[in-house]
């Protein structure tokens, strides 16, 4: 082997720096693809990739990073999180006199609480449209069930983060969207009212409510979004990376390709590709020693000369995913220089506001709950998330798997869509169709 | 051949459960109900014994302090108390539908969160709330004030004569 892909220490006391750095970085930047292997490979942070992605996976418009952006807000709300919970008190006397201080005297504190709101609102509806995307895609069939059911447990944690975090400023927004959402709680059968106690901690939103939501927010709701996330990413590399299209596996016009990967018997990176690749490995039987390669369903891929369809993923990837992590933090930053999070008076618990609105993302659920609580509230909602729970597993066909609006899926693809849009159009409504006592107005 | 330590062998277990499968059998049940009582026990804990809010039950002044046709809403106790000829009652103003404070209009009650309406008595007349406003139990305490209690609900136009 020409290159060189690691490095031995050297001799002499001036070697020292050096090879202080070359004991945490084990390879020097990459200049040959067996050296851009290694670098994905032995780095720590780099080796949640996998050495080479399909280039189906690289294409922009086919995810548009909405997962790599949902993972990236949720970064920025743990930083700027981590840093308002140096100020914050969860305490009905204080929180609100906390905010103030955030815009008055806290260095930074009103960009930072304006990062950590619009981060918020970005990631539920990025979650969301991750969601959408995954689904019109058919990306969901198997062998990828179980991550969709993941993605879903994921879209509900990111909805009781949110609601959790909305009360912590004890405005009157907060106040009464959690009266009201809790309430809704409430109407769930047999356990409605015994859930609305444990999470209120009393009968009614106070000082108990403030402490436990707090908790819930800062500690119990990001650790089950972080377990739960890390199971996400690593089932997509163990279900053979992104879905894609059976074709794009194809060996087309190239027969020469099993040959050559017999030929060639210097070392090889062995990773896992798609389904359809897997189709082709020899299913394992019992009874015999398999290596770790023999355990990887899936081909060979070559590091070689031989083409195929796969980029590796330094640099391709990693360029891709930081332009999509300067991107995100760049909206997010420019957002929040722009407009500064809502503060409204001080929770007063005689006088609700008028109309007394959820968050947007709720809005389509109070629109519901104004004409039904239990069926608005509880049962449509409850329905809703088990379907999509079991979509996955009553739409098994293998077809247009990894493209946008696949013909094969009209009907799956339009009762998707006849689904998202209905909750859209409800949260629209919600939000400026509705005035006081929840009175049809218009906005115009 | 050397014999499978984790398989029982078949013609010792003719008849029966061998030892290996009863104790895994049983620790397996130890286990799982170990976690199941331990997730129980969180539960318990996170259940307050005693809560910090106000009490459900307590005196709102003397009968005068409310004339006759008075529909005084006493928003920190969410209770209006209504006053017609001798009658008094207490109605709850905590909404039926969702848990807002509802206002006293002139047709009755009216909610601001999702337009629940309700006409004197507390009846629903609009929106969607689902039952009446709650009546509560009102008394005359030996000390000649009045007296609401939150814990007793009481049928929809029980007054008590004063």
């Amino acid at each position: 082997m020409s290159t060189q892909t690691t490095i031995r220490p050297r001799k002499g006391l001036l070697a020292l720096p050096e090879n202080i750095w070359h004991s945490v970085f084990r390879n020097p930047l990459p200049s040959s693809d067996l050296g851009r292997a290694s670098t994905s490979f032995t780095n720590f942070f780099l080796h949640i990739h996998p050495v080479k992605v399909h280039r189906h996976s690289l294409k922009a418009t086919y995810t548009f990073g909405l997962g790599l952006i949902a993972s990236f807000l949720f970064l920025i709300l743990t930083v700027t999180g981590v840093l308002l919970m140096f100020y914050y008190v969860p305490s009905t006397t204080q929180a609100y006199d906390r905010m103030l201080d955030l815009r008055g005297t806290v260095a930074f504190g009103i960009f930072l609480r304006n990062m950590h709101r619009w981060a918020a609102h970005a990631m539920v509806a990025v979650v969301f449209l991750h969601m959408c995307r995954v689904f019109l895609t058919g990306a969901y069939k198997p062998p990828r069930e179980f991550n969709w059911v993941l993605g879903i447990l994921l879209l509900l944690v990111t909805f009781f983060l949110s609601f959790t975090g909305y009360l912590l400023p004890w405005d009157q927004l907060a106040f009464w969207a959690i009266t009201v959402g809790t309430s809704i709680a409430g109407y769930a059968p047999v356990v409605g009212r015994e859930v609305r106690f444990l999470l209120l901690g009393d009968s009614t939103v106070g000082q108990e409510a403030l402490l436990r939501f707090y908790v819930l927010h800062c500690a119990v709701l990001p650790i089950v979004l972080t377990l739960l996330a890390t199971i996400h990413f690593w089932r997509i590399r163990k279900d053979g990376g992104l879905a894609r299209p059976a074709e794009e596996d194809a060996v087309s016009g190239d027969t020469s390709q099993a040959g050559e990967v017999a030929i060639v018997s210097a070392p090889t990176v062995v990773m896992a590709t798609s389904a359809g690749a897997a189709a082709a490995a020899r299913p394992l039987v019992e009874k015999r020693q398999y290596g770790i390669q023999g355990l990887v369903r899936g081909p060979l891929t070559k590091v070689g000369s031989l083409t195929d369809r796969f980029r590796f993923s330094w640099p391709d990837l990693f360029q891709a995913e930081l332009l999509v992590f300067v991107i995100t933090v760049a909206a997010i930053l420019v957002v929040s220089l722009f407009f500064n999070a809502p503060l409204e008076e001080p929770v007063n618990v005689m006088h609700p506001p008028n109309p007394a609105k959820a968050p947007w993302y709720f809005l389509g659920l109070q629109e519901m709950v104004s004409y039904s609580a239990f069926w608005g509230g509880v049962g449509i909602p409850t329905i809703e998330v088990l379907i999509l729970l079991l979509v996955p597993y009553l739409d098994r066909k293998q077809v247009g798997v990894g493209k946008w609006f696949a013909r094969e899926r009209l009907l799956a693809n339009s009762l998707f869509m006849t689904f998202a849009v209905v909750n859209v159009v409800l949260i629209v409504i919600g939000t400026f169709f509705r005035g006081a006592n929840w009175e049809f107005v218009s906005p115009w | 051949m050397t014999k499978n330590p984790m398989k029982p062998v078949a013609e010792e277990t003719e008849g029966g459960v061998t030892r290996r499968t009863m104790l895994s059998w049983l620790s397996g049940f130890g286990l799982l109900g170990s976690l199941i009582i331990a997730a129980l026990a969180n539960f318990v804990f996170i259940k307050p014994r005693a809560t910090y809010g106000q009490p459900n039950r307590f005196s709102i002044g003397k009968p005068e302090e409310f004339p006759s046709g008075a529909r005084i809403s006493l928003d920190t106790r969410r209770v209006c108390i209504v006053r017609d000829g001798d009658k008094v009652a207490a109605i709850s103003t905590t909404c039926t539908h969702l848990g807002c404070i509802v206002g006293v209009s002139e047709t009755g009650f009216a909610c601001p969160c999702h337009g629940s309406r309700f006409d004197q008595d507390g009846n629903v007349t609009g929106g969607p709330a689902p039952r009446p406003l709650q009546w509560y139990q009102v008394s005359l305490a030996p000390n000649g004030e009045l007296e609401v209690d939150k814990d007793n609900e009481i049928e929809v136009g029980t007054y008590l004569k004063v």
